[in-house]
């Protein structure tokens, strides 16, 4: 009786499980597919060995590059933000929290778009430099812009599982370190840190893989001046009408991505991360 | 002071992530219709927004895609949690890692694989593609939200429940549903963000005349935004933040019973009636957009145009001669549009590629023949384009031209020293970050080896390299590769220097008296845009119609003023009053200007190929 | 016995509105169990951690050892802290969240595997040095938790309710397992629980609690057998109160019946309270008692009988182990000597009874 309905209970993910492999599996194959063949469907190496022209590299290499430094910059920002958050009371950090949420509302796009005013030669920012006869800051077009871009775009998928994670830590026990002679360094240090590890882990994949991909955030604040592989992939599908090199591309993208739902699984087994 | 760093922290991060939003809402009162210009307070385009169809029907899409994907995606993902909670760990965990794949792969590698799925299985690119997208994505929100929720509740209450007679499902709804309620709302709420803000994933799995907020706003990027655009973005931002405030700033729980009572109340405004209002809103406008932009049933056209290059009162009148429904998409480049058209997966009836990329389409077969006997109006087109056209349509079979111009640099006359009159300004170090290129393969190599005295079909693999060395050079200099957008950076003052059409030209001189263009000494291109049908259309008559309809003399004449592209109607050149702008040497330049460029020819697949390579060893440089 | 090792002075602390600690004044000595014994609410998890300096008090001085140590660190206290969910590291093993406070004293490794064998042995886990705190039960985690802050050596131990969440048995043997650690180390306990078994079976000293105030300071004996005030007889263990009037010196009027008894000094015909313990009242025949009652209600408890008897219309607690049937008339009597007479109390404050968690 009781296995039975456990066996009706397991049925509801049946619905779930059917559209995971319609819309997950099936069309991840359909990307090894294309990936893996030319246009009249034979089986080749070449469009992942696109990977390795000079551009690609260089393209690969830039995005490595600028959403590495993108998430160093972000989890800098986001972990003592996250702390001071954790040390309001529970009613103000929800509100507290929304507020990092609360931008999404605002569209992406138009997010970004506004640094383009902010950022230009004639942009607010510089009129108010200009007005302080301070130097002008001359990053728009640049890779500056670019990581200025995706800092503010992905910082709060980093503030917010750091966030989780140190607000479930019980407070006796940082009590118990100072409690043992340790100093507030030594408390960060031995306790805090090492207890916010899954969140710093699953920050650092949800802000690392988007910036790595990005293609919007080096189209509108690069000039288009600067190809990071998720605008040399994007051109592949919807200028270069090459689907089986930009398949090709997407294939090396998910090592990355492979590497990091490994880490996932490694540091945060019980999912406290992940979420809001 | 530990307080104050603290505050002032949190202050500085809360600029960082909001002066984005408050320059979004300064321009939503900017009285310029160029970003780039302050001209003056004003609440115009508030009364515009609602007045603006094509906004409206983009917002309206977003909320219900994003309602009732958020909304489909909570019922199969909080019965997916259910029956995963149920399973056994090792049948468990395989299924969590699929679950997370959608969170944590690429939004770009998600949006690529949907579309190949859906292109492979023919199921044709709309509405239904991107709601099926947006379901898949938020599922895992769902889940991951309902999960915790349901590992926290008792499992005694529910077999409680079971042991004093209820049924299953009644035990589910009256036990554990209010319990794992909070974790579905919030999965929710979630979903329904997320969905709101996607852009990536719709932009790889939508259909022509479908648009969300984010693909309408990406179109519009390289034309400037429509300012309406900010409107209502401050509008759906301010409403999510009073809705927030009211909803803190009631009492507390600290206060005494009372208040506890009017809490109550007031939860249930917000968490009951809020919502439920939300909802009739959403049905009620659906149903009154849905109507008026219903895609299914009518006669109807699909067309495929640049952006800005049509004046939305034309497709109006034309939907009110004849009844025809007209679903409008737009693209930015010919290389943009090509591959669409080439994998058919939107049946397009009615296209404006330029000259080269019509040569192309005719060659690859993907054009239908033209039947001007639908199209008695073409006669109003002058003779001299027709023959021009022949260069890339020899029988003049599959097009009929709809624009013509020039391409030229537009300088800024207070920003230059001498008489601009060549393409080597382009190379000079002293506009180093003053100059604005052409974000398009065949113009930026183009203008480069009419530079250097070739011809801009080149083929020869050391005249391309020779171009694409001279680019690489440029590019320190150059401040941005864009297309529509010279016009706005230029209007601001931007840039000294930019490559812009001669069409664009004449806007901003409107709009900036010290803008003034010129076609260089070196030569350039002049080029032709020409309305084609696919072969795979499913609307040729109506497609041919509409042809028709945009080369009577008054309608081409209305387009002309609005965009202010040449037109090769003569019957609408007469029509114009204004001398100077009849005479217009940018609008129609003189002979000896026109005889020193060249028209675009397609250069074939392997050369293409060729060309797209050296200008990503550009661009990656 | 004699040397102050902790001095609370005038303590006072509120959180918001609430006030939590009044003006409260106590002394703990030198290798003392002390327990401060009251309701959830009471003040005593409070009063603890101003000790282990987790919150600072409004008003008031903490004297150690002749030292004002309100604004010392808790780093820099020689006081360590049991904690009630015993805050383990869970990032660490056993022995390295035993090692963890020698470590940041800089004690030589040799030293600090020395300590990690003795305190385990101390509290029965040997081999548990590698194990995960998550793998244990709460029994042992608990003792881990104390292993871990008696081997830093601390004047005093402060422990927060660190049986609460233990089972009866284990609880018991948790309790005779402190009892022997206090006297192997020689150390002060400081102990909060709000079970009366648990303070009057552990404690040299009780601080009965309520509602911020002290109630009553003593040993377990004075707290059990002379309370102070109905709170307390309440809170300690089961008795009679009664409303009563003191005619006289030695003689007290209870439910309108004259009882002699032993207590001088509250003056003529003045309210009181009396308690009697439920042990202390004896059933006889009718006709040898003060009073006259009916039994209502007997239940057999193992060592002895529980009956309700009523009697002026007030229902007696009476524990004996002679057993009357329900229906039963009886007699009432109680020894002088074992009725115990209480001011009534001042304010609504004091005789507020909390109920127990």
């Amino acid at each position: 009786m009781k296995n039975k309905r456990k066996i009706y209970k397991q049925l509801l993910a049946g619905p779930y499980l059917l559209w995971s492999i319609a819309f997950i599996l099936i069309p991840l194959f359909m990307i090894v597919y294309y990936g893996l063949t030319t246009s009249d469907n034979t089986f080749t190496l070449r469009n992942i060995a696109q990977i390795t022209t000079d551009e690609n590299l260089k393209a690969l290499g830039l995005a490595l590059l600028l959403s590495f430094i993108s998430t160093v910059i972000c989890l800098i920002l986001a972990y003592p933000l996250a702390m001071i958050l954790t040390s309001f009371n529970v009613n103000q950090s929800s509100f507290v929290v929304l507020i990092f949420i609360l931008p999404m509302w605002m569209n992406f796009l138009l997010r970004t778009l506004a640094w383009q005013n902010l950022l230009e030669k004639n942009g607010v920012v510089n009129t108010i430099l200009n007005a302080l006869h301070l130097p002008t800051l001359n990053i728009i077009n640049t890779p500056y812009a670019i990581i200025l871009g995706m800092v503010y775009n992905f910082l709060p998928f980093m503030v917010l599982p750091i966030y989780n994670v140190l607000s479930k830590i019980d407070k006796d026990v940082v009590h118990a370190a100072q409690d043992l002679g340790a100093n507030s360094i030594q408390t960060f240090m031995r306790i805090i840190l090492p207890l916010s590890v899954p969140g710093i882990i699953s920050g650092i994949t949800m802000v690392f893989v988007p910036a790595l991909t990005t293609f919007v955030i080096s189209d509108l604040l690069g000039g288009s001046k600067i190809l990071l592989i998720g605008n040399v992939i994007e051109q592949e599908f919807k200028q270069g009408s090459n689907w089986h090199v930009g398949s090709g591309l997407s294939l090396v993208m998910m090592v990355f991505i492979i590497i990091s739902m490994a880490l996932i699984a490694k540091y945060d087994k019980e999912g406290e991360g992940s979420g809001f | 002071m530990k307080k104050f760093i603290q505050r002032f922290y949190l202050i500085l991060i809360l600029i960082l992530l909001y002066s984005p939003i408050v320059t979004l809402i300064v321009l939503s009162f900017n009285n310029s219709k160029t970003r780039a210009k302050w001209g003056g307070f004003t609440v115009k385009w508030y009364a515009s927004l609602f007045q603006n169809q094509d906004i409206m029907n983009a917002l309206y899409t977003t909320l219900i895609i994003a309602f009732a994907s958020a909304f489909l995606a909570t019922i199969i993902g909080t019965a997916a949690a259910i029956g995963i909670q149920a399973m056994r760990k090792s049948v468990r965990t395989p299924i969590m890692a699929v679950t997370n794949i959608p969170m944590l792969n690429a939004d770009i590698v998600t949006g690529i694989s949907l579309m190949l799925l859906f292109v492979a299985i023919r199921f044709s690119l709309g509405f239904t593609t991107i709601l099926f997208a947006h379901i898949t994505f938020n599922i895992p929100y769902v889940i991951l939200s309902v999960m915790p929720k349901l590992k926290q509740t008792n499992k005694a209450t529910y077999e409680a429940a079971l042991d004093l007679g209820a049924s299953p499902i009644y035990a589910f709804f009256k036990v554990v549903f209010p319990d794992i309620f909070p974790g579905i709302s919030s999965g929710f709420l979630l979903a329904f963000t997320m969905s709101l803000d996607d852009f990536i994933i719709t932009h790889f799995t939508k259909g022509p005349g479908v648009d969300t907020l984010s693909t309408k706003i990406y179109g519009e990027v390289r034309k400037g935004i429509k300012p309406e655009m900010y409107a209502l973005s401050t509008l759906l931002f301010v409403s999510v933040l009073l809705l927030l405030f009211v909803v803190n700033l009631s009492p507390s729980d600290k206060e005494n019973k009372k208040v506890v009572k009017h809490r109550k109340q007031k939860q249930f405004i917000f968490r009951r009636l809020v919502p439920a209002l939300l909802l009739l809103v959403l049905i009620g406008g659906g149903i009154f957009y849905g109507r008026s932009s219903n895609l299914t049933g009518k006669e109807q056209v699909i067309v495929y145009n640049w952006g800005e290059y049509m004046d939305p009162e034309v497709l109006d009148l034309f939907e009110e001669e004849t009844g025809i429904q007209v679903v409008y998409e737009e693209f930015e480049t010919n290389e943009i549009m090509y591959p669409k058209i080439q994998s058919g997966a939107i049946a397009y009836d009615v296209v404006c590629p330029s000259d080269y990329m019509i040569q192309r389409m005719i060659e690859n077969n993907l054009l239908a023949e033209l039947n001007y006997d639908n199209i008695p109006n073409a006669k109003n087109i002058g003779e001299t384009y027709f023959i021009q056209s022949k260069q890339f349509d020899p029988e003049n079979n599959f097009s009929i031209p709809y624009c013509w111009g020039t391409v030229g640099i537009l300088y800024n006359k207070t920003m230059v020293e001498e008489p601009i009159d060549s393409w080597s300004v382009l190379w000079d170090e002293q506009y180093k970050d003053n100059i604005l290129m052409q974000d398009s393969v065949r113009d930026a190599f183009g203008v480069t080896l009419k530079y250097l005295g070739y011809s801009l079909n080149s083929t020869d693999l050391d005249e391309l390299e020779a171009a694409k060395k001279l680019l690489i050079e440029q590019k320190p200099l150059v401040q941005a590769y864009v297309i529509d957008q010279v016009r706005d950076k230029m209007i601001g003052n931007e840039a000294a220097l930019g490559v812009i059409y001669s069409g664009e030209a004449i806007y901003t001189q409107w709009e900036n008296e010290n803008l003034e263009y010129v076609i260089p000494k070196e030569g350039s291109n002049v080029w032709i845009d020409s309305w084609v049908i696919p072969k795979n259309s499913k609307n040729k008559e109506n497609a041919e119609a509409f042809i028709n309809f945009l080369c009577r003399a008054d309608i081409a004449k209305m387009n002309f003023d609005y965009i202010t592209y040449s037109t090769p109607n003569d019957a609408a050149r007469d029509l114009i009053e204004d001398e100077a702008l009849k005479n217009s040497p940018i609008a129609f330049p003189p002979k000896e200007d026109l005889e020193r460029c060249e028209t675009f020819s397609f250069l074939g697949d392997e050369n293409d190929a060729l060309y797209n390579r050296l200008w990503r060893e550009v661009k990656s440089n | 016995m004699a040397n102050k090792l902790i001095d609370i002075v005038n303590i006072s602390k509120s959180f918001g509105d609430n006030l939590v600690l009044d003006n409260l004044n106590l002394y703990i000595r030198q290798n003392e169990f002390l327990t401060l014994l009251g309701p959830s609410g009471c003040g005593k998890t409070t009063l603890l951690r101003i000790l282990g300096g987790f919150e600072s008090a409004d008003h008031g001085e903490i004297i150690f050892e002749g030292k004002n140590i309100n604004s010392l660190a808790p780093n820099k206290r020689k006081l360590n802290t049991v904690f009630q969910k015993y805050a383990l590291f869970t990032h660490m093993t056993i022995a390295e969240n035993i090692a963890f406070g020698l470590k940041i004293k800089g004690k030589t490794s040799s030293y600090i595997s020395d300590k990690i064998k003795y305190a385990l042995k101390l509290v029965n886990l040997d081999g548990f040095e590698n194990r995960m705190p998550d793998s244990l039960s709460g029994g042992q985690q608990q003792r881990v938790a104390i292993a871990r802050a008696i081997v830093n050596e601390p004047k005093v131990l402060l422990l927060d309710e660190p049986l609460g969440a233990l089972d009866l048995k284990l609880r018991q043997d948790m309790q005779y397992e402190l009892i022997r650690l206090k006297n192997e180390l020689g150390i002060t306990f400081v102990y909060v629980t709000h079970d009366q078994e648990e303070a009057l079976t552990m404690s040299d000293t009780i601080v009965v609690m309520n509602q911020g105030y002290i109630q009553q300071i003593g040993t377990p004996e004075d707290i059990y057998n002379e309370p102070q005030n109905a709170f307390v007889a309440d809170f300690i263990g089961e008795s009679n109160i009664l409303s009563a009037l003191m005619v006289e010196d030695k003689l007290v009027k209870i439910l309108g019946v004259d009882f002699p008894c032993v207590d001088i000094g509250f003056g003529k015909n003045r309210p009181v309270d009396a308690v009697i313990r439920p042990e202390d009242v004896e059933l006889v025949t009718p006709d040898k008692g003060i009073l006259q009652g009916i039994v209502s209600h007997l239940i057999f408890k193992g060592v002895h009988y529980e009956m309700e008897v009523e009697a002026n219309n007030f229902t007696w607690l009476v524990h004996s182990t002679d057993m009357f049937p329900v229906g039963t008339n009886v007699g009432i009597y109680v020894d002088p000597y074992n009725i115990q007479i209480m001011k009534k109390p001042k304010t609504e404050d004091a005789e507020a009874v909390g109920v127990e968690e």
